[in-house]
């Protein structure tokens, strides 16, 4: 935000006055590539955006009492400008809106989305975040080298997360337009873009009216309000006079569902048309003389019907929406037809259809043979080897077993009532060799050293390996050094790699000293370090060899 | 409640090599069978002295069988009268001498006679001098199972397989012995070894891959003590208390044309046999191989720098 004055050339497509920024009366500039607001009196802009800056725009919904308009950046700012003028504040804001709707697109930045994309990732993952910290931040190596992998790893990924699936249609869309009372006698209905959208996605008819009309003939406003007061929208759809602007949608529609049902579904083993009420007597259903002459058709059914006939052609319709939109994704000449009334039948395909389907109704999978795959047996000539693990040992000889069995036998004395097993200095000496630092405890103290080692140092060991690793797995991809472009990078990478042993190694090191932590908990640091120079030292040995 | 103590099943095996023990009274050591017998009771004992739900069996691994030592075989825990009179001889069953609990007693007495009878009737047959480990861990593990099928609905039972050895391992064995290692590792049976005499790798791979403790006793005298110490605690309060560190085990396989064992080799892609030098024909199926060389180097000419 720089307090600027308006440079000469700038310039300013629309000024409002009265406009109030922090409770503080001013006056709202519009140039040709920023939005300005300067206080009143005053002839410095306190405020300034480039419309590169903006995200996007708000408005203060209708009805109430304070006219807002409010600007989010990038950087997730917001600044709002209250229109004050009391006779056509609605009217300036507004055009302040629709002029900042047609500017906002044209600059809006493409490179946001990398750094965007960046700032996404930084987020999502510490680890990487606290890498970037470690490394960039505290400048060892560039930024350009720490993005260099990973953007492309991850550009991959991006494609696939912009297929998202595509939000369907709710099939209560038109219901969810409640009207409400106006006050004086009317209906206001209230229409998002969301349920314009739905609209022209279920009835692709009313879309096309909408083309032709709007705006030449009548404003949007005035469309929907002739929509909203045809008997195409309400319920008892009587077909009368063609001076209403939808009768001819009301025909298509029909035409359109008189092709549905011809089509029929794709299972050949359902019959659509055999669908119908069937009473079997009084008080199982609706017992009714079936009526041959339509005439004798009560009013009320008449009107039933036509509502049930309406209300399956709109089902069918927002489910054909959905289907249409993903058959122009996959393919356009895809074989499958869909229930879209438009769609042409494929007459051909009517056999191999039945047949799969029946053939689904037969058959179990889980039933049938197992066609598992032909395998080659395996033949082993000798399988011994497997069974022993060691060369089998006698090692007994057996002069020794004969006597052994003897001796045995009568030396058994063992008692039930034997009172002393075990003589305390055996006991002692075997308690002195079980405790902690006896003879067999000795590997036991080496488990402890996380717990010796206090949590914050673990946690910095801990950030010094992640980075370490990064900066030798750029170095060590750098070998073979095949080319000049690789022997820079290495060259680079040798010099990150002191530049962090001096700037983030030796510190920790020294501090561990200063806290008498006695462990030499970088050694192993210290050794892959030592390696990567070694190897360094050896590749420019044999360079200079090569050159002389 | 006592219907809601967990059961604690600590199952015993003792080798029982006639060569071996006859060989360590020879030697005149003052551990005899008699000896590692009487320790292991007081261990039984003590066991069972936990808790009023712990059980117990005791399984004698010999060269020509392995023996149920505890129970007998008509033994109904708690019952020790009546039916098994049959079984043991009546003298033996006087009850207690010295105030010590009757379960108690009785129990050893029964493991007295059982080895006793174990170690007279045998005579040596054929060739075998070989411990059966692997045969009595097999019938450990089934009467683990066994119990836990009689248990009550709602009870949980936990059981152990305490192995104390003293011959060498047999290598015949290892394939039982791994698959027992395996079916004891699948129902959560710890393997516990206390080993007397010489380093067993079987009993080390056992106690590592079912998680139970490893120890070879320095001195034999203090068997007891190093039982009471280390085997006796449940696993459950092994986390609680400072016993000695687990072994490193050697888990090296062995060449299949020396035996020895080898930590890099070569192995056949068909039937994964190990050998520890190349070979063009596998000798187990018989598969020919081609191993490509490095390619040759040519040494480069040097100049010779004219001598000045």
């Amino acid at each position: 935000m720089l307090a600027t004055m308006a440079t000469s050339s700038e310039e300013v497509l629309l000024i409002v006055k009265k406009v109030r920024q922090k409770k503080q009366d001013g006056a709202l500039y519009l140039m040709a590539e920023r939005i300005a607001w300067a206080p009143e009196g005053k002839d410095r802009f306190t405020v300034s955006h480039m419309y590169a800056d903006i995200k996007c725009q708000k408005i203060s919904p209708e009805g109430k009492a304070k006219i807002q308009l409010q600007l989010v950046l990038h950087t997730g700012e917001t600044t709002n400008f209250h229109f004050a003028n009391d006779n056509s504040a609605i009217k300036e804001r507004d055009a302040v809106k629709d002029l900042l709707q047609q500017l906002l697109p044209k600059f809006k930045r493409k490179a946001n989305k990398e750094l965007e994309e960046k700032n996404r990732m930084l987020q999502e993952d510490p680890v990487l975040f606290q890498l970037y910290k470690d490394l960039v931040v505290s400048q060892v190596i560039s930024a350009e080298e720490f993005w260099a992998n990973r953007l492309s790893l991850n550009a991959v990924d991006n494609s696939s997360s912009n297929n998202k699936q595509d939000v369907g249609i709710s099939a209560a869309f038109l219901a969810d337009v409640r009207p409400q009372t106006d006050g004086c006698n009317g209906l206001r209905y209230n229409l998002t873009s969301d349920i314009i959208e739905s609209i022209f996605r279920t009835y692709p008819a009313v879309k096309q009216k909408y083309a032709e009309n709007v705006p030449h003939n009548m404003t949007e406003k005035e469309f929907w309000t002739r929509f909203f007061q045809s008997h195409y929208f309400h319920r008892d759809r009587i077909n009368t006079g063609s001076k209403d602007l939808f009768g001819e949608c009301a025909k298509m529609d029909e035409k359109g569902l008189k092709t549905m049902v011809g089509q029929g579904v794709k299972n050949p083993l359902v019959d659509l048309t055999s669908l119908e009420d069937k009473a079997l007597e009084e008080g199982y259903g609706i017992f009714s003389v079936p009526s041959t002459s339509n005439s004798f058709k009560s009013i009320k059914e008449n009107s039933n019907a036509a509502i049930i006939k309406r209300f399956n052609h709109h089902s069918a319709m927002v489910l054909a929406a959905g289907l249409r939109k993903q058959e122009a994704q996959n393919d356009h000449c895809s074989e499958t037809s869909s229930t879209d009334g438009n769609s042409r039948d494929s007459d051909c395909f009517q056999p191999p259809l039945k047949k799969v389907k029946l053939q689904e109704a037969i058959e179990y999978e889980d039933l049938e043979e197992s066609n598992g795959l032909k395998t080659v047996a395996l033949s082993l000539k000798k399988s011994d080897s497997y069974w022993l693990l060691q060369k089998p040992q006698c090692s007994f000889k057996l002069y020794q077993t004969n006597n052994s069995f003897k001796n045995v036998q009568t030396s058994l004395t063992c008692s039930a009532f034997r009172l002393k097993v075990l003589s305390s200095s055996a006991a002692s000496s075997a308690i002195t060799a079980l405790s902690p630092g006896g003879a067999l405890m000795r590997g036991g103290i080496q488990q402890a050293i996380n717990q010796m080692v206090p949590n914050d140092i673990q946690c910095e060991l801990k950030h010094l390996y992640v980075a370490a690793g990064e900066l030798l797995r750029h170095f060590w991809t750098c070998f073979p050094v095949n080319t000049p472009f690789l022997e820079e990078k290495l060259m680079k990478m040798k010099s990150n790699l002191e530049r962090f042993q001096a700037t983030k190694l030796r510190p920790f090191q020294e501090k561990m000293q200063r806290q008498y932590l006695d462990k030499n908990l970088t050694s192993h640091l210290e050794e892959m370090l030592q390696t990567a120079y070694n190897k360094f030292h050896t590749w420019q040995s044999k360079r200079m060899m090569k050159k002389t | 409640m006592a219907s809601d103590e967990e059961l604690s099943l600590l199952v015993i095996v003792v080798d029982v090599n006639p060569i071996w023990w006859g060989q360590q009274t020879l030697k005149e050591s003052q551990f005899t069978l008699s000896k590692c017998i009487d320790a292991v009771m007081v261990m039984g004992n003590s066991h069972l002295f936990m808790s009023r739900s712990n059980k117990l069996a005791i399984i004698a691994s010999h060269i020509q069988e392995s023996r149920f030592l505890y129970p007998g075989k008509n033994w109904k825990s708690g019952d020790f009268s009546g039916e098994t009179a049959n079984s043991l001889t009546e003298s033996n069953l006087c009850g207690s001498k010295d105030g010590k609990y009757e379960l108690l007693t009785a129990g050893n007495e029964l493991i007295t006679e059982e080895i006793r009878d174990l170690m007279a009737k045998n005579e040596m047959r054929g060739q075998q001098t070989e411990t059966l480990l692997a045969g009595s861990l097999a019938k450990a593990l089934c009467y683990i199972y066994r119990v836990n099928k009689d248990l009550e609905a709602g009870q949980e039972m936990k059981s152990r397989i305490l192995v104390i050895k003293s011959a060498d391992d047999s290598a015949l064995q290892y394939m039982n012995f791994m698959n027992v290692i395996f079916a004891a590792q699948k129902q959560n049976i710890l393997i516990d070894a206390c080993i007397l005499d010489s380093d067993s790798g079987l009993l080390q791979q056992a106690c590592d891959i079912t998680g139970g403790l490893y120890l070879k006793v320095p001195q034999m005298p203090s068997l007891l003590q190093y039982l009471l110490w280390v085997f006796l605690p449940d696993p459950d309060q092994r986390s609680q208390l400072i016993l000695p560190p687990p072994v490193h085990v050697d888990y090296r396989a062995a060449c299949f044309c020396h035996r020895n064992l080898i930590e890099i080799g070569y192995v056949c892609s068909v039937c994964l046999s190990i050998f520890c030098s190349f070979s063009p024909i596998c000798t187990t199926c018989e598969t020919a191989f081609k191993i490509s060389l490095p390619p040759v180097m040519k040494a480069k000419k040097k100049k010779l720098k004219p001598a000045t």
